[in-house]
């Protein structure tokens, strides 16, 4: 045997497995070595417009889209498909007591039932893995699934449901999130605190700012959740088939992020997961990570037979990702000329029940809130708790819409009480070429002013003010 | 019924929507269903020349009538205007709402040929949109307007050319 080279032992193999990469050595020889990246960027200069700004183009797709042709998961069907329904909590707070699925199962057409017990790794999520597939014994939130039912019919499905017995025992809930982060307030995830994540920008002195100013605003600004309805609801089909190889048609946007969730949450190694991303009908980020697909994969893995499940309008508000709530309190300093001399931000953001991306979105919300302004003092805090609500996630803009309407606000009181165009403030304030940001990035090619100044002319701002 | 021109029939339960007609024994699966109770308009499809919610009409309320839906709209030689003018405008992205917002187009352009903005808006009103709006897709319409005047513009004068021919 080769010096360099031995055999494994078994308690090593494991370990081999986790290490192994994309390793250039493992490639075939018939693929190519890798090209590097090209040297010459495909990017046009700064201030330079590609030549494709400007034109219409049409999608490669809508051809097919306008014949009815399209075929998103709802459009298909196999052989001997059955149809799954989740039984959702409908109880914000609670521990199970006990579930009885006996008479559901009793039911003709009724295939398979599942509960979270039976699911490997009852857990999942992109960040902190916080999420059951099947609540058990907590529920969280009132659109946790607590069982789930494979039928031959949707209906049958949905009439098994009913016959689904639960018993719970009602646990204090929390519902605000100010509220969450007191000590004394009820856990979701006893005992953890509800605060979850927590993100502090810190730039200059932000006491000394408000010192130099001359007028101080304060503000509380929040907004809602919204949920992204988008058209298609969530949906998906699972097939395990007799060689133990799960294929799942999913709307998924991350489909190698889902894979690694479902071989984590089914303990299948991911070579035995294929999951094909079919055509979405809108996302919008709402469709980011797993929710049904490892209930009904186990389903599938009962009946020997695929399984499709379609959420419901309804369940589509309940139990699937939303936009985060915040509440933001503003401190702003200002010279009475309007320029900003400080700003002091403070974000709450209500996650819900469960992670989710909202440690993203915690983030981006907190680093963009001071706005594209040059202020030299800035400290910004963001926390995100646990509430039982239904959980918050991506949703376009990542928590970056909430804060942009919470510093544009109060832009415009201060432009106000100062009897300065709304305009002129941000003209004065905003960023220049070479400017750095509250987190110290240098900011290249920036056209704020210039954009604000044209589509002051084209709206016909003058006229206006 | 009459669907897309062909005789159909099936023998369904009595609480079977036209919608699950189309889509599970027709295999139609154009019209889509998006809401269940007729909010959106994914699921629209044209009744005796009228756009309907085809989830909120049994199918046995459909019995002998004509229904169109979207795999009726082209030929098998070319598209229909209103298909090309959506394609060409940008109209569709995911494409989810599509197919029911053509149809809606389809029997607002059967009544009027020259239809105001407003008209088309509300002719789109039952048709909920989450990715492309609703800009591009009156444009498409009015496209659409101008293509078929145009088209039954022609028609006429072949017809008279006919007519006077010796």
């Amino acid at each position: 045997m080769n010096e360099h080279s031995r055999v494994l032992e078994r308690d090593e193999l494991e370990i081999a497995e986790t290490l192994r990469s994309p390793d250039v050595d493992l490639r075939l020889p018939a693929v190519l070595p890798r090209e590097p990246y090209p040297i010459e960027p495909l990017t046009p200069d700064a201030r330079q417009q590609t030549r494709a700004v400007g034109q219409r183009a049409t999608r490669s797709d809508a051809r097919l889209h306008g014949l009815g042709q399209t075929k998103y998961i709802d459009d298909l069907s196999f052989p001997g498909m059955l149809y799954a329904r989740i039984k959702r909590a409908g109880i914000a707070s609670a521990r199970i007591k006990r579930i009885d699925t006996s008479a559901a199962e009793a039911m003709p057409g009724v295939m398979a039932v599942l509960t979270g017990k039976e699911i490997p790794t009852n857990s999942f999520g992109p960040t902190f893995q916080d999420q059951p597939v099947l609540a058990d014994p907590i529920v969280r939130h009132a659109g946790d699934g607590v069982a789930a039912v494979a039928a031959v019919t949707e209906q049958i499905a949905n009439e098994a449901l009913a016959k689904i017995v639960v018993e719970y025992e009602p646990l204090p809930a929390v519902l605000d999130p100010v509220a969450a982060m007191r000590e004394d307030s009820p856990k979701v995830h006893a005992p953890n605190s509800n605060i979850y994540a927590t993100k502090v920008v810190r730039k200059g002195d932000i006491e000394k700012g408000f010192a130099e100013s001359d007028r101080i605003f304060e503000a509380r600004f929040s907004t809602q959740m919204i949920e992204h309805v988008s058209l298609e609801p969530h949906a998906a089909i699972a097939d395990w088939d007799a060689n133990g190889r799960l294929t799942i048609w999913a709307t998924i946007g991350r489909i190698t992020l889902a894979r690694a969730d479902m071989a984590r949450t089914l303990k299948l190694p991911m070579s035995r997961i294929r999951i094909i991303g079919t055509i979405v009908g809108g996302n919008f980020g709402g469709k980011n990570e797993i929710s049904q697909e490892p209930a009904l994969a186990l389903l599938s893995k009962k009946t020997g037979r695929p399984v499709k499940g379609v959420f419901t309008r309804g369940e589509e508000f309940t139990a699937t990702t939303t936009r985060h709530p915040i509440i933001m309190d503003y401190k702003t300093g200002v010279s009475n000329k309007g320029r900003i001399l400080a700003r002091q931000i403070r974000l709450v953001l209500d996650g819900g029940a469960y992670c989710s991306w909202s440690a993203t979105t915690l983030g981006k919300a907190c680093i963009l809130s001071p706005g594209p302004y040059k202020i030299d003092n800035v400290l910004a805090e963001a926390f995100v708790v646990y509430t039982n609500k239904t959980m918050t996630g991506a949703m376009r803009g990542f928590g970056a819409p909430q804060v942009c309407f919470a510093y544009e606000s109060q832009m415009d009181d201060i432009a106000k009480a100062l009897g300065i165009d709304p305009l002129e403030i941000r003209l004065l304030n905003a960023f220049d070429e070479g400017s750095s940001s509250p987190t110290g990035q240098v900011l290249h090619s920036v056209v704020v002013k210039e954009s604000l100044r044209k589509a002051a002319d084209r709206f016909g701002w003058e006229p206006r003010s | 019924m009459i669907v897309n021109g062909q005789v159909r029939g099936a023998s369904v339960p009595p609480e079977t929507t036209l919608l699950q007609l189309l889509r599970d024994n027709f295999n139609l699966t154009g019209a889509k269903l998006g809401c269940d109770v007729g909010d959106c308009g994914a699921c629209t499809v044209i009744v005796d020349g009228q756009a309907v919610n085809s989830c909120l009409m049994l199918a046995g309320q459909a019995e002998g009538r004509q229904i169109l839906t979207i795999e009726g709209l082209a030929s098998r030689e070319r598209l229909h205007p209103i298909q090309t003018a959506f394609e060409n405008s940008g109209a569709l992205q995911c494409g989810f709402c599509g197919p029911g917002v053509l149809l809606s187009a389809k029997a607002l352009l059967d009544e009027n040929l020259n239809p105001s903005t407003q008209e088309i808006r509300d002719a789109l009103s039952g048709n909920l949109c989450r990715c492309t709006g609703y800009t591009k897709m009156i444009e498409a319409v009015q496209d659409a307007a101008r293509l078929l005047r145009e088209e039954s513009r022609t028609q006429l004068t072949h017809a008279r050319t006919e007519a006077t021919a010796p």
